[in-house]
């Protein structure tokens, strides 16, 4: 019995037709997939994407080379040398995140006592070289320097929530 | 004993101690700011309130004294109640500014408002502000407002170091730690006060923001600065020594160490740190390779001994050498045939080598110090020379030993002095053959008068005597008489007598047998009679000798030196070879402390460019010499071949005989008194920027007696010129009514100085 009904399921094409049905369902249905890159989808103000080193508005920066943010790191990325400055504040010499290493986990941004190191909305990056991708204090200030509009106001958006 | 109960646990504890201790004991923990074992109760800060049975409001644990059948509880409802609420009254007033601090990670005030804090202020009105004081180049205190007024750093002063430097002003909110007198903390101690610290208000200052304390990596080491064999916990970070801290240990530097050992570290990398070997070829220096330089000096050796002869060759060896660095020092002289070998560099009487026995040592333990009701300390600038067990002799004399001095100078040990005699050098010997004639007097029922009855009727009073001899008396020409003097006293009140140790290895250089046997020359015999070749390790002639008119004079007469150096010095101007060798951070090695304390450790970093530690190049050298015996494969091998199966204790001894004690024929004109600054005692200390900041590191001054000064013609603070032999130096006179009449005061060992002659002797002094 079960091998006769087995017979004009398939004879009948049944299973097939079965599948091309979810198939016609979705040619038919509104797209969800974003036509990446023409089209992005909305971000957080908690994305977690390329570091930057925030100054204060009178040009300072802002990091005062605690080294939380080293230690906190998980994944031993950040690097970071201090110096006493002639003016008696600690600051530091040397900051750099390896990229390669990061798992853009966003603990140092949460450990920094000063909002210097953050993580911006910016992912569209990209090294050619492995060495390409290992960011430096002047490279990670000039991000902070483009992009402090938008860090501001994300970090101004998240404020309530805290 | 007393039976009480701390959360619920039964613990017997010493009737009158606190509840704090009887919980330490038990390893149950208190939070608490102002107590500290080694200080007296102050209970201000209330962070130790607990709950006590039957107390109707929870009591600080630090000053309550356990009671029988006492019930505490450290962690019920009420105590955290009232631990949380202390908690946030501290923080009401402190900055909150750990990212910055350098306290931050190891700090008290951090730790405890983890576990007793809110996690958010309740306070939003103004915090107090207390400015910023300049106290010294070793303490900082830039962020007075983190001061939680525990006031340890105060007690520590008056306790410890025995001088209020540091007090607390005013009341209230606007209570604030501020210097005394002179403004800054001038104390040999004082970077103690940074440990006692809970907070981050008294910091290091050249270790200001250096590095965050959980980066570096903790090293254990032995000081190579003093006598006492102190522990360090030497922290590096990047093959760097960033700090030094010490290792508790209560029968040597309990939880303290001197600045010395403190801050030396400092000079280890200096920019005249020798790091290439060199020769001088045609007058000029060359840096070199390791195998040429080691040819170049095995050859220079090789053809005096064969030439000259090998007693012709002398080496000489500083006392911060470790034991393995003199052992084999010895093993290459005595192996190319000379027995002229000696690390006694400051020594001037050598006529006890073969009288005595042993090594001479403290004479009994450092703990013993402390438990001492009468001691003589005899010819010693004691706080200066042995910080740490001044310190100790301080406590014993708060807790009602009575101390006597002999000495030439009469510098403020900060403690009750019972009785004192203050005589010229030549008259030491004699001031002490007083004593001991009084003392024996003593014994038949008479009372001497003067000074010295009074010392040997103190003497006599006591159950557990010391006579301590310190490093003037050892350097004094006629040190193997005090020595003899010492063990009558001794003797005569059933006492002990030891030798406050010089440097370091003190002991360990007898034991290393770097001393000349009876066909060699010692270190003064050496200079004297100048040899054609010398061989340096660690010493700088011109600091570290008795003599540096003489011992530079030597050096330059010779044919060969060889310099076997952490740093290029003056050297350079007579050496042939420079060795660079390794200071102790970066070397493994041992030192023997004066109360024969064998301690061996290793290197804590890298030797810092092509450095070698001193026992490896030494070990070379026997091999390129064909000396048998260099086939040590680490310096434990080298210790072992010295120490295997040796009992050290019996090596140590004191007793020397056939030394009649006479006077010295009356010196006529004036007598130098030389101490060597507390800051100019080593090769590494010399260097280090922030001692050499400090007061004691001052340039030296001529201090005599005013009536003397008048007699020349001289204000006190007009410039004087002293002289001795050929060289004379030009030094600020002061007037110092305090020392004996007849008496000139100069450092030695300082770069200021060296033009002078001997340490002790005549010494001419007249208007500039
Ligand atoms: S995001 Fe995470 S992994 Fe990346 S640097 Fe920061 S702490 Fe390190
Ligand atoms: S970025 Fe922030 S956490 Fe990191 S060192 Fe600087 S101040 Fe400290
Ligand atoms: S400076 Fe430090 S040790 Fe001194 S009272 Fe203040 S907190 Fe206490
Ligand atoms: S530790 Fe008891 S009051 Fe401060």
């Amino acid at each position: 019995m079960k091998n006769l009904i087995d017979f004009f399921k398939s004879f009948l094409l049944l299973e097939l037709l079965k599948g091309m049905s979810v198939t016609g369902k979705y040619f038919f249905a509104r797209h969800v997939t974003v036509e990446y890159p023409e089209e992005k989808t909305p971000q957080s103000f908690r994305f977690r994407g390329l570091h930057a080193q925030r100054r204060y508005p009178n040009g300072e920066e802002r990091c005062i080379g605690c080294k939380l943010c080293e230690a906190v790191c998980p994944a031993l990325a950040i690097k970071i040398e201090v110096a006493e400055r002639a003016d008696g504040t600690r600051r530091t010499t040397q900051y750099d995140i390896d990229l390669v290493k990061c798992i853009f986990c966003g603990f140092c941004e949460e450990s920094c006592p000063v909002d210097a190191i953050v993580e911006t909305r910016i992912y569209e990056y990209h090294g050619e070289n492995r060495g390409d991708l290992y960011y430096t204090k002047a490279m990670l200030l000039a991000n902070g320097d483009k992009h402090e509009a938008q860090i501001a106001a994300d970090r101004a958006a998240d404020a309530k929530y805290r | 004993m007393i039976n009480i109960e701390i959360d619920g646990k039964q613990i017997q504890t010493e009737n009158g101690s606190t509840v704090i201790e009887a919980a330490h004991q038990a390893g149950i923990s208190i939070p608490h700011f102002c107590y500290h074992k080694k200080l007296s109760i102050a209970a201000n800060c209330r962070m130790c309130l607990v709950q006590v049975e039957k107390a109707p409001k929870p009591l600080p644990a630090c000053a309550t004294p356990v009671t029988e059948g006492m019930k505490v509880f450290t962690h019920s409802e009420q105590a955290v109640k009232a631990q949380k609420g202390v908690m946030e009254f501290l923080l009401v007033n402190h900055p909150l500014d750990c990212p910055i601090c350098d306290q931050g990670g190891e700090c008290m005030l951090q730790d405890m408002s983890v576990g007793y804090g809110g996690g958010q202020s309740r306070y939003h009105e103004e915090k107090r502000v207390v400015l910023a004081k300049d106290i010294g180049p070793l303490v900082s205190a830039e962020e007075m407002s983190r001061c939680i007024n525990c006031t340890r750093c105060v007690r520590f002063g008056v306790e410890i170091a025995g001088q209020m430097e540091l007090g607390q002003a005013f009341r209230g909110e606007h209570a604030e730690i501020v210097s005394f007198v002179s403004g800054t903390v001038d104390s040999e101690l004082s970077g103690n006060m940074i440990d006692l610290c809970p907070v981050g208000a008294l910091t290091s200052k050249p270790f200001r923001y250096k590095a965050r304390s959980w980066e570096l990596s903790r090293r254990r080491s032995v000081s190579a600065h003093d006598s006492l064999g102190s522990g360090l916990a030497v922290q590096t970070k990047n093959n760097r020594v960033l700090r030094v801290l010490p290792i508790e240990n209560e029968d040597i530097n309990e939880c303290w160490l001197s600045d010395k050992d403190r801050f030396a570290y400092e000079g280890l990398n200096t920019a005249d740190r020798l790091t290439k070997p060199m020769i001088k070829q045609d007058g000029k220096w060359q840096e070199v390779e390791w195998q040429v330089a080691l040819e170049y000096a095995a050859n220079g050796l090789r053809h005096i001994a064969n030439g000259a002869g090998a007693e012709q060759i002398g080496a000489l060896a500083t006392a911060n050498s470790t034991l393995e660095e003199l052992y084999l020092l010895q093993k290459l002289m005595r192996g190319i045939g000379s027995d002229n070998v000696d690390f006694r560099l400051r020594q001037s009487d050598f006529s006890g080598d073969v009288k005595q026995q042993g090594a001479p040592w403290l004479g009994m333990s450092v703990a013993d110090i402390s438990r001492a009701d009468r001691l003589l300390v005899v010819g010693s600038f004691l706080r200066k020379d042995h910080p740490l067990l001044a310190a100790r002799i301080r406590r014993a004399a708060r807790k009602g030993a009575q101390i006597n001095i002999i000495h030439s100078a009469d510098d403020d040990l900060l403690m009750h002095v019972a009785h004192k005699a203050i005589v010229a050098p030549d008259a030491l010997v004699e001031a002490l053959t007083q004593v001991s004639k009084a003392l024996a007097s003593e014994k038949q029922g008479q009372s001497a008068s003067g000074e010295a009855g009074a010392i040997a009727r103190s003497l006599a009073g006591g159950e557990r005597v010391a006579v301590l001899l310190g490093n003037f008396a050892q350097q004094h020409p006629q040190a193997a008489q005090l020595q003899a003097l010492a063990q009558q006293i001794a003797a005569l009140s059933n006492g002990k007598f030891g030798f406050l140790g010089e440097a370091a290895n003190s002991v360990g250089g007898y034991l290393a047998q770097a001393v000349p046997g009876t066909k060699g020359m010692n270190a003064a015999a050496m200079l004297a009679t100048p040899r054609k070749a010398y061989v340096l390790l660690n010493v700088e002639p011109e600091l570290d000798c008795a003599d540096p008119q003489q011992a530079v004079a030597a050096m330059q007469a010779a044919d060969l030196v060889i310099a076997l150096s952490a740093y290029k010095h003056h050297a350079t101007e007579y050496a042939d070879v420079l060795l660079p060798i390794a200071p102790y951070t970066e070397t493994s090695g041992t030192f023997v402390s004066t109360e024969g304390r064998v301690q061996s450790f290793k290197g804590a970093v890298k030797p810092l460019g092509e450095t070698r530690p001193a026992w490896k190049v030494l070990r070379v050298l026997g091999n390129l010499l064909k000396v048998d015996g260099f086939g040590q494969d680490t310096s434990e091998a080298v210790r072992d071949e010295v120490l295997q199966g040796v009992d050290v204790s019996a090596k140590l001894n004191n007793a020397i005989g056939g030394v009649e004690a006479k006077a010295a024929p009356a010196s006529s004109g004036l007598q130098r008194v030389a101490d060597v600054p507390i800051y100019a005692t080593d090769a590494v200390v010399r260097r280090s920027a922030p001692l050499q900041a400090t007061a004691d590191a001052a340039i030296p001054q001529v201090r005599m007696h005013g009536e003397e000064l008048k007699k020349l013609g001289v204000q006190s603070g007009e410039v004087v010129k002293v002289g001795q032999g050929q060289g004379s130096v030009q030094l600020f006179a002061v007037a110092d009514d305090k020392l004996p009449r007849g008496v000139v005061r100069v450092a030695a060992g300082h770069a200021a100085t060296v033009a002078l002659g001997a340490m002790f002797g005549t010494i001419t002094v007249e208007r500039a």
